[in-house]
């Protein structure tokens, strides 16, 4: 689960300042040694800045609670405490955590990530459990019991069968279930890959057999991607996508492999090799101890493309997926460093950290303890960071096998702003704090008064995002989100598959579709958002409208930044709420620049609308040029009431009455008029305004109103005449 | 020239100052600037003397206005008073025959305008006269100053003269009724912009204005001679706006090169006959004061890096780098201020920096700055305006001859000149006589905003309409309009809901 710090910017800010302030020297040292070998990376790069700083973080991170990270593990953790437990399982394709007995199956869902959710219960005959997957509907399990033997139980009819192979000749690795058309399972055998198709009576059918010498496999659900490992080194890769559109299978491809001095040849192991997804993107991480580097390659439908190095400092090493970004867990060094695999850089983007605890409070620990029992003596005190039995799940879960613990890992980070915002923007979990964060950052943009060119590039981004998300249809109002939810949408159609296409056909079309399941599943859990995207409405609300009274005295400045945002959804073609049109005239009004006032209202800047008229007329207390830009939007926009009013009020009462006539407007006072022209002392526009109302309006002459002011007339006239 | 200096009796102008010669003999003291300097000085005593014993006279009744215009059978009076006690007076010919008609209004919107440019480059008058109390600098200031800008409506010769003239001597021609009728000096003529056009102009503004790094800058952008935007105050605006059209937008080069097509704003003028003519009177006192010609004609050019550069203020080599830079006198903020022009295409920016916070050599990282940060916005911004612009005859509207005027905004728009070209004798003259009396009555009205709403029927049946409304003024001439007062009426109502937001309301 991403998750990103809630601890609002300032206090960032300061935890971050101590740790600089502290350990600024070595950062600096870090970033610049990094920054100038990225494109020549190699061996321990800038090995010697990275433990300066490393150890000068953890130094100071250690001290206090409030200690720094970008990366945490987010308590409450699932615990699997099942007596005489005899290991721990992760069947990724339904997301369960299966923990065995020697005659039960407790399997946990972790797909919605509840702490308390308490296992299903399945009995299965006695034996060797080498491996254990649930099939995709759930109704079956599958066992490898030996090399050679795979059992299936139906979890219904508790039908039982057995599936063997050739003795002696070949022997299991292993085995998946699949969801593509052809095939329902899938076994790897050293001789090859032998894909079955199932029916409901469990009756398996050979359907193909994939001829290959097989070392070892890899194979993650969230790919549909296998990749077979053959040679002396195992260096040579043979992959198969078993995805909803068939098999495909992929060109045959050699992993690099550094030589060593004594020629000695290493052989890649299973543990070397991860595969990941990230923005739909599927890439292959391989592990090159001899040279300290991480290799990535990416898998495209016709071709495996490397796509450089990532240096390594430890001897152990693995990879964790969190929100599309990629967590380099250092294992010796305990660190974490983050790459986001979008970037064409390679730079991490932010420097390395160790992983730390969240949400862990001692109240948090008790009452969880209290709710497992007091036989749990496993508490967050005991657990040690990156124990040896620690195993990394695809692609964010933390397995601890001694302490039958289940952790999430999530990340928060901290970078340039526009490129952070950017990132977030690309989120897709946790929506709603990644979109609280992005409008926290732009509102502390705003009132840190940075450059305007900053701001406006941060602005840019969310805008852009946000008129790229309503394109492809990932951003719902709220209000449509439960008509819209059930209907699959695109929601895996990021920027990034585009580019795919572009720079090659993308293996991950269909995989694409597949990881949908898990983005509903998301969005009923908690968030009710699929997309950090922040409507201009919501720009509007929650920075500029917040930061207005902070910057009034800076009203340039925030109008400078008020354009570029317009000009900005004026390119996306977006509207925002007119408030903020009233919000720039006040502030353009505020500091006087009235030149700009009109020029802005003539050119549409500000859109036309009653409620910035109403403010022009108010603003235009002090000026009668503005005041006048509020009635002529009034005229234009056809408010003939408002119109008359105010130019009744004015002392254009005749203006007014001409106005009402040729219009028809009766809905004006007639008193207004009266009164107005009374209050001018001007007997003859008095007359006349009683002529004209008493045609504009049928039955005037039967009101009190006409014998009041006809009276007055015929008072001052006679007064006159005497 | 000969025509000029013997007498050209076609215009008089002089300014002088009622507080200065007030003794017996010490007269010639008061007069600031005479034209045509030639005259012989009694004549220019007795044209001073005349004006002086009228504005004393009319004074005695009217102490806050004195005398406006004095109309003569053969010469009006055109009586101006700038600052206190600085007067400015105009003496023109009136020739029905030769089309010398002119609108009073018109000929003191020329004193107004010289004036204010006066000002916006050196100050006020009076503050020159208490810097320097023998009057040789103002003289010396003023005399090119104003012939520079009379020099802009000296025809070259007659071949070139579009409004064929008869009277071949005349080298100095007044803008006359032609010109003046649907045309409003001291206003601005703006670009209409797309909404999104209009954005992008106000984040090059912004661009542009953070070029200054945090110095509070204003700056102000043209596409040919329409003003696309402005930070500056309405009268600073028109001010800088005036002396840009003469002289620094692309088109005032264009034609300070090649004079190649008049306008009545335009210097068709050579820089020779301007300065041979000024070179007489002011010859001997320009050695002893630092004389700047701002106005002066052909001696601006694009530099190679599209800045406009000029030697008017001297040269870079000497002194500090950023003496050589124009300066201008702003009103809304009471300083003086570095004027900086870029140029592309038809656009141009001026970029306006308050000269107390440059420090020495600032201006060079500006402009720096402008080319770095701005050029690009500028190119494509002009691009996109030049698509979007309908040529010179953008504004003309079918069957119309109009002149709108926003006297709150210091706006105008007209037809096309070409299109008003096409307008008979008989209806611009009516329409000309009609501004006199709205002018007539705007003056009654003493500030105070007065509605108006005048059709008349030509001589040669054409409708000529004046329509006054808060602030707004309308005038329109409608040769192909037909009978009735009702369809002129109802052609204005629709020509006002059409392209003036319904501004002008017709019963």
């Amino acid at each position: 689960m991403f998750c990103m710090k809630e601890k609002n910017s300032a206090t960032t800010a300061s935890t971050l300042g101590r740790i600089l302030a502290t350990c600024s020297k070595q950062a600096k040292d870090y970033g610049s040694c990094v920054a100038s070998k990225v494109h020549e990376i190699e061996k321990d790069l800038c090995l010697k800045e990275f433990l300066a700083l490393k150890s000068c973080m953890q130094h100071t991170t250690s001290v206090g609670s409030g200690a720094l990270s970008h990366a945490y593990i987010q308590n409450p953790s699932l615990r699997c405490n099942v007596p005489e437990s005899r290991g721990l399982f992760y069947d990724d394709a339904n997301r369960l955590l299966i923990c065995v007995t020697s005659s039960q199956v407790f399997s946990w869902e972790t797909a919605t990530f509840n702490p308390d959710v308490s296992p299903s219960v399945d009995s299965i005959p006695e034996g060797p459990i080498l491996s254990i997957r649930f099939s995709l509907d759930k109704k079956a399990i599958a066992v490898q019991r030996s090399d050679c033997e795979i059992q299936f139980f139906h979890r219904e009819t508790k039908q039982t069968l057995t599936h063997k192979c050739r003795a002696g000749s070949e022997s299991i690795l292993g085995f998946f279930w699949s969801d593509s058309p052809l095939c329902d399972l899938a076994v790897v055998k050293t001789s090859g890959m032998d894909l079955f198709a199932c029916d409901s009576a469990m009756n398996l059918r050979l359907v193909e057999t994939k001829k290959v010498n097989v070392n070892w496999y890899i194979y993650t659900h969230e790919s549909r991607l296998v990749l077979l490992a053959s040679g002396l080194q195992c260096k040579t890769i043979t992959g198969f996508q078993l995805s909803t559109a068939g098999v495909v299978r992929l060109p045959k491809f050699e992993m690099t492999l550094a030589t060593t001095e004594s020629n000695s040849k290493p052989i890649i192991s299973p543990g070397d090799v991860h595969l990941i997804t990230v923005y739909g993107r599927i890439y292959c991480l391989q592990v090159d101890m001899e040279a300290m580097l991480l290799h990535t390659y990416r898998f495209y439908r016709d071709a495996v493309v490397q796509q450089g190095s990532l240096p390594i400092y430890s001897s152990k090493l693995s990879v964790s997926v969190v929100d599309n970004l990629l967590l380099v867990h250092q294992i010796d060094a305990k660190v974490v460093i983050i790459y986001d695999l979008f970037v064409d850089s390679r730079a991490p983007v932010s420097a390395p950290l160790p992983l730390l605890w969240r949400g862990y409070q001692g109240s948090d620990t008790s009452s969880q303890q209290e709710n497992e029992g007091t036989e749990s003596s496993t508490s967050n005190e005991n657990i040690v960071m990156y124990e040896e039995a620690w195993t990394f799940l695809v692609p964010d879960l933390i397995l601890d096998q001694t302490n039958k613990v289940l952790w999430r890992a999530i990340s928060a980070s901290s970078s340039d702003r526009s490129s952070l915002l950017e990132f977030l923007q690309r989120r897709k979990l946790e929506a709603n704090k990644a979109k609280q964060l992005c409008l926290g950052i732009a509102r502390t943009l705003i009132l840190e008064r940075r450059p305007a060119t900053q701001v406006t590039q941060a602005i840019d981004v969310l805008v852009t995002a946000y008129s790229y998300s309503v394109k492809a249809g990932i951003y719902k109002e709220l209000k449509n989100e439960k008509t819209t939810a059930t209907t699959p949408t695109n929601d895996g159609a990021s920027p990034d598959n585009e580019r795919g296409r572009a720079s090659g056909s993308s293996i991950d079309e269909e995989e694409v579709e597949m990881n949908l399941p898990s983005g509903s599943a998301d969005e009923q859990q908690e968030s009710q958002l699929s997309s950090p995207a922040i409507s201009p409405d919501e720009l509007y609300k929650f920075v500029f409208a917040s930061v207005e009274e902070a910057m009034v005295e800076e009203s340039d400045y925030l109008v400078a930044i008020i354009t570029e945002f317009l000009r900005s959804i004026s390119a996306e073609k977006l509207k925002v709420d007119l408030n903020i049109y009233v919000m720039t005239v006040r502030l353009l009004a505020h500091s006087k620049r009235f030149a700009e006032l009109s020029l802005f209202t003539t050119n549409k800047i500000i859109e036309p609308s009653k409620e910035v008229a109403l403010q022009l007329l108010e603003s235009g207390g002090q000026n009668l040029r503005v005041r006048k830009l509020g009635l002529d939007m009034l005229r234009q926009l056809s408010l003939h009431h408002e119109y008359i009013s105010s130019l009744v009020q004015d002392g254009y009462y005749l203006e007014a009455l001409r106005y009402a006539q040729k219009r028809k407007v009766t809905s004006v006072r007639s008193s207004l008029f009266l009164e107005a022209a009374f209050a001018s002392n001007d007997m003859q526009h008095l007359a006349a305004i009683l002529r004209v109302l008493s045609e504009l309006i049928p039955g005037f002459k039967e009101t009190s109103e006409y014998y009041t002011f006809h009276g007055l007339l015929n008072e001052t006239s006679s007064s006159v005449a005497v | 020239m000969a025509s000029m200096s013997s007498g050209d009796e076609s215009l008089r102008l002089c300014v002088f100052d009622l507080r200065r010669g007030q003794t017996e003999g010490q007269e010639l003291d008061k007069i600031l600037f005479f034209h045509p300097p030639e005259l012989d000085v009694s004549t220019q005593l007795s044209v001073t003397g005349l004006s002086e014993g009228l504005i004393t006279f009319t004074r005695l009744f009217s102490p806050e206005a004195a005398c406006e215009v004095i109309e003569a059978e053969r010469h009006s009076h055109v009586f101006y008073e700038p600052e206190p006690d600085i007067w400015m007076v105009m003496v023109v010919e009136k020739n029905k025959d030769t089309g010398a008609i002119w609108r009073i209004e018109a000929l003191r919107g020329m004193l107004k305008e010289v004036h204010s440019l006066f000002v916006m480059f050196h100050g006020s008058v009076r503050a020159l006269l208490e810097k320097e109390s023998t009057g040789g600098l103002t003289r010396a200031q003023l005399y090119p100053f104003i012939t520079d800008y009379l020099s802009t409506f000296q025809k070259r010769s007659r071949s070139e003269d579009c409004c064929c003239d008869l009277f071949v001597g005349k080298n100095l021609q007044l803008p006359n009724f032609r010109e003046t009728t649907l045309s409003e000096r001291g206003t601005v003529q703006m670009l209409t912009l797309s909404r999104d056009t209009a954005l992008e102009v106000q984040s090059l503004v912004q661009v542009l204005e953070s070029c200054a790094a945090n110095l509070r800058c204003h700056s102000m952008i043209l596409f040919q001679d329409l003003l696309v935007s402005t930070t500056l105050s309405p009268d600073d605006t028109v001010n800088l706006f005036t002396f840009a059209v003469m002289r620094l937008t692309s088109q005032a080069l264009l034609s300070s090169d090649a004079s190649s097509w008049s306008h009545l704003r335009k210097g068709t003028g050579s820089s020779e006959t301007s300065s041979r003519s000024t070179s007489a009177p002011i010859g001997s006192i320009d050695s002893m004061h630092h004389v700047i010609r701002p106005l002066q004609n052909d001696k601006w050019k694009k530099g190679k890096d599209g800045f406009l550069i000029t030697d008017i203020w001297g040269l870079e080599s000497g002194g500090s780098p950023d003496s050589a830079n124009p300066t201008v006198w702003l009103q809304q903020t009471q300083e003086r201020v570095y004027l900086l022009a870029y140029q592309y295409k038809s656009l141009t920016s001026l970029l306006l920096l308050p000269k107390t916070d440059i420090v020495h050599g600032g201006l060079s990282a500006v402009k720096q700055q402008v080319i770095e940060q701005a050029s690009l916005r500028i190119m494509k911004i002009e691009e996109k305006i030049s698509r979007g612009w309908g040529g010179e005859n953008a504004y003309h509207v079918k069957g119309y001859r109009y002149l709108v005027v926003d006297t709150d905004l210091e706006v105008s728009r007209a037809s096309p000149s070409g299109k008003v070209a096409t307008l008979a004798k008989e209806s611009l003259l009516a329409l000309n006589k009609l501004r006199e009396e709205v002018d007539l009555e705007k003056s009654r009205a003493k500030g105070q905003e007065r509605d108006l709403d005048i059709c008349i029927r030509a001589k040669n049946n054409a409708w000529v309409i004046a329509r006054v409304s808060r602030g707004k003024e309308l005038y329109m001439a409608l040769e192909k309009a037909s009978d009735t007062l009702l369809d002129a009426t109802d052609a204005v109502g629709r020509f006002s809901n059409r392209y003036c937001s319904g501004a002008f309301l017709m019963d």
